[in-house]
């Protein structure tokens, strides 16, 4: 029994994170597809897309950088008013899908229609250019800078602090001599996951970027992807490789990062003592409510705004109305089916994934095979690859016949789900391996040696204490499934529209003068909010935002 | 004249009163121990004369100066005190060699270069650890470290230096050796030392005073012989054997 399940669980890790890749590769490099890779990459509009996605990411990375630095002193080392409600809600854009952002700052910020314009009486802002991209991008991006400098910097021994600011440094001085450069290798590797991760989004290039004509390699991808034929799929596939290039870059540049990692972690806990901002206090809570506002509440507001309105851009009394939800959940055809699927998707997503990733940190933990330590490094593999190389490697894997079966699974609703749980298995593996890792070995022993098998033991003692793991687990991959949109995108078709799809739908063709798109995004964000923080009560903080 | 001086020094957390109604003057140059077991206040006492903790009642004075005193709402940052100190974790800071490490009060007092590397070679003569300037902290054993800290302490003359456990992540071969060493550099610079302990031996060893505490309140004052011969109560009689 044990060997059965946990072979399964191994069988299932190398269908799903290892063999597309290699199949991607395999074809694409050795393949005898008739895709001239020079004349691909030559091609001047695959270069501009390549061009874009340097500049974009670069200054996605920039503009990051400089919001989680403003933030990161203030957040952790003084007596902010409201620290701990800041701290989450600066953190909360995480967990929201990028896209959302990118249909509030085209209702803010459209040249003819956006709110802020029409507010200001002319056109100002203009959301489709370089800019209107980076700073839409960046107002989520920057909690990855963010969430890695809070934590190593909770984490720091304060007494490396205090003993500068008895040398005779102030606050400041303290902040930029000691506690930056020690929790540095944190803040670049948090910096090289924003470039990645800009790099790799589809959801604001193409809702923002298209219409700009500013194109980025994923929306390429995208469009070749779109025309339908093994062409250009293939073409597809390859541009998609440059993606899994940079990314491999950046991986290999953080993992040597990491290496070089102050061990500055204190044995004891130490009551940090929190600088007094003393007359400052009120002046920078302005300022961070007002960042606060700029970067969560107003995209949220013109979500609102959007999806009461009759007529978009205006934000009179009289123009409130909630036709657009009545059209939206009874009259579009596609809604219930988008929904169904959603939670379809993403419930089984996060069943499959919650019991493989149990399975597999029990394997990396508990037993003694060998290479079990290579299992959680296979399974990061997938999250830190672009949705869309993902997409395009399950495609060609497994569109023609699997492993030598003739079945297809492209344009089936099975592949998205496989997709969802290769990309998302690492959150599972490793919050069910936090959990195994507070069992000690001694509870199984004794539970054996009371008379229970192993599967026994598993179900009467491991899964009740595993249980609050478990539930984080599933709903931490739960929430970017049920709103999943790069990689979605890529493997949907007729009768598969699932929520991110029909909102991008809705958003670039069928409902662009309507508020439709809005009604969707406000409903997603607010079952993400609502799971995020059941995660964070349950797990009593140490999952969630 | 007396270097540091508490009068009826109280801290709270939330409603935990840690620091109960202290009292103590330390004269120059002496070296006064806070001895006591886990939790007696005694570290928080020390922090206060840092000024990495505010008291809630009561005057804290260094030298001439009123450092604290929370009614005429005075407080002296710990930058502004001129206190060196030596934590427990040693808090040398890795990214620096040792030479940046023991400089660093120095250069924040901008002082010029030639002047640091003079102060700096001079100090590494005292605490024994000449021309290890260029080290890093993570090819130190533990030891080392601790004279590091120690050195970049006193490098800047503090008017005190309060040390927090400072033995107690060494063995005990070490911690002995250790211990004299720091009586020995204290009476040579002659600087007025606060040291924190929960380790009677230790405190014996070393000090000029003891104040033994017990529940955020000083149970007894006095020289290491009043303490060893006349504990006041049965708690101080207990603690020490």
């Amino acid at each position: 029994m044990q060997i059965l399940i946990l072979g399964i669980s191994l069988l299932f890790l190398f269908v799903l994170c290892l063999y597309p890749f290699g199949t991607l590769i395999g074809k694409i490099i050795f393949g005898s597809e008739n895709i001239s890779l020079m004349d691909l990459f030559t091609n001047s509009s695959t270069l501009t897309a390549v061009l874009n996605t340097l500049i974009i990411s670069l200054g996605t990375a920039f503009l990051s950088t400089i919001i989680a630095l403003l933030l990161s002193w203030p957040l952790t080392r003084t007596d902010l008013p409201g620290k701990k409600i800041l701290r989450s809600l600066f953190c909360l854009p995480y967990a929201i899908p990028p896209f959302i952002g990118a249909i509030a700052w085209i209702y803010l910020a459209n040249p003819q229609t956006g709110i802020i314009n029409k507010l200001l009486g002319y056109s100002v802002l203009n959301i489709y250019s370089y800019t209107g991209l980076i700073w839409a991008m960046s107002g989520f991006f920057y909690t990855y800078i963010l969430l890695s400098l809070l934590s190593a910097l909770d984490r720091m021994d304060s007494s490396l602090e205090e003993a500068a600011r008895l040398s005779g440094a102030g606050p400041l001085k303290v902040f930029f001599h000691i506690s930056l450069p020690l929790v540095f290798p944190s803040f670049l590797s948090g910096i090289l996951l924003v470039i990645l991760a800009s790099a790799a989004s589809f959801g604001i290039p193409a809702l923002i970027g298209n219409p700009a004509r500013i194109y980025m390699i994923t929306t390429k991808i995208f469009t070749l992807q779109k025309m339908g034929t093994m062409n250009g799929i293939y073409s597809g596939a390859t541009l998609s490789l440059l993606l899994l290039g940079i990314a491999i870059i950046v991986l290999v540049i953080n993992a040597v990062l990491l290496k070089k990692k102050f061990q500055v972690i204190s044995g004891k806990t130490a009551r940090p003592s929190l600088i007094s901002l003393g007359n400052y206090k009120w002046p920078l809570f302005i300022i961070i409510c007002m960042m606060l506002f700029f970067l969560l509440f107003l995209p949220l507001l013109a979500i609102a705004i959007s999806a009461f309105s009759k007529l978009q851009g205006d934000i009179s009394l009289s123009n409130f109305t909630i036709d657009n939800f009545i059209r939206i959940f009874s009259e579009v055809e596609e809604t219930p089916r988008a929904l169904l699927n959603s939670l379809k998707l993403g419930f089984v997503a996060a069943s499959v994934a919650t019991i493989l990733g149990l399975f597999l940190s029990y394997l990396e933990q508990k037993t003694k095979i060998k290479g079990r330590s290579l299992i959680s490094i296979i399974v990061a593999f997938p999250y830190a690859t672009p949705g869309t190389v993902i997409a395009l490697a399950l495609i060609i894997t497994f569109s023609s016949n699997i492993m030598g079966i003739p079945i297809s699974l492209y344009n089936t609703l099975t592949l998205i789900g496989l997709a969802y749980i290769a990309k998302y298995l690492n959150f599972a593996v490793r919050t069910t391996g936090d959990g195994l890792q507070q069992i000690h070995d001694c509870l199984h022993e004794a539970a054996r040696i009371s008379g229970a098998d192993w599967w026994t033991s598993i179900k009467t003692i491991w899964i009740p204490i595993l249980t609050p793991s478990l539930v984080a687990s599933f709903f931490l991959v739960f929430m970017p499934t049920f709103s999943e949109l790069t990689m979605t995108i890529l493997l949907t078709g007729p009768g598969l529209e699932t929520l991110g799809t029909l909102l991008f739908q809705l958003q670039e063709y069928s409902d662009i003068s309507g508020g439709g798109a809005a009604v969707l995004a406000l409903f997603i964000v607010l079952v993400i909010a609502i799971i995020n923080y059941t995660v964070k009560l349950i797990s009593k903080g140490k999952y969630g935002l | 004249m007396s270097a540091i001086t508490f009068t009826k020094v109280e801290k709270y957390y939330g409603t935990n009163r840690v620091v109960n109604n202290v009292s103590f003057e330390i004269s120059n140059g002496k070296l006064f121990s806070l001895l006591g077991p886990s939790g007696c206040g005694k570290t928080t006492c020390l922090r206060m004369i840092a000024g990495l903790e505010r008291n809630d009642q009561g005057t804290i004075q260094i030298g001439e100066e009123i450092v604290s005193d929370p009614i005429n709402k005075k407080f002296v940052a710990p930058e502004y005190r001129c206190a060196g100190m030596v934590f427990q974790s040693y808090a040398v800071w890795p990214h620096m060699n040792i030479f940046d490490n023991i400089a660093y009060p120095l250069k924040i007092r901008k002082m010029p270069k030639n002047e640091i590397k003079e102060r700096v070679t001079e100090i590494l003569e005292i605490v024994e650890l000449p021309g290890m300037d260029k080290r890093f902290p993570n090819t130190l054993s533990g030891g080392q470290q601790q004279r590091v800290a120690l050195a970049r302490g006193l490098v800047m003359k503090p008017k005190v230096l309060l040390l927090d456990e400072p033995l107690s992540n060494l063995d005990a071969k070490l911690r002995e050796k250790m211990r004299a060493d720091i009586r020995h550099i204290q009476t040579q610079v002659g600087i007025t030392c606060v040291y924190v302990t929960h380790d009677q031996a230790e405190a014996f060893a070393i000090s000029d005073q003891i104040a033994v505490m017990d529940k955020g309140e000083i149970v007894q004052t006095g020289t290491p012989d009043d303490i060893r011969n006349r504990p006041i109560n049965a708690f101080v009689a207990d603690f020490i054997r």
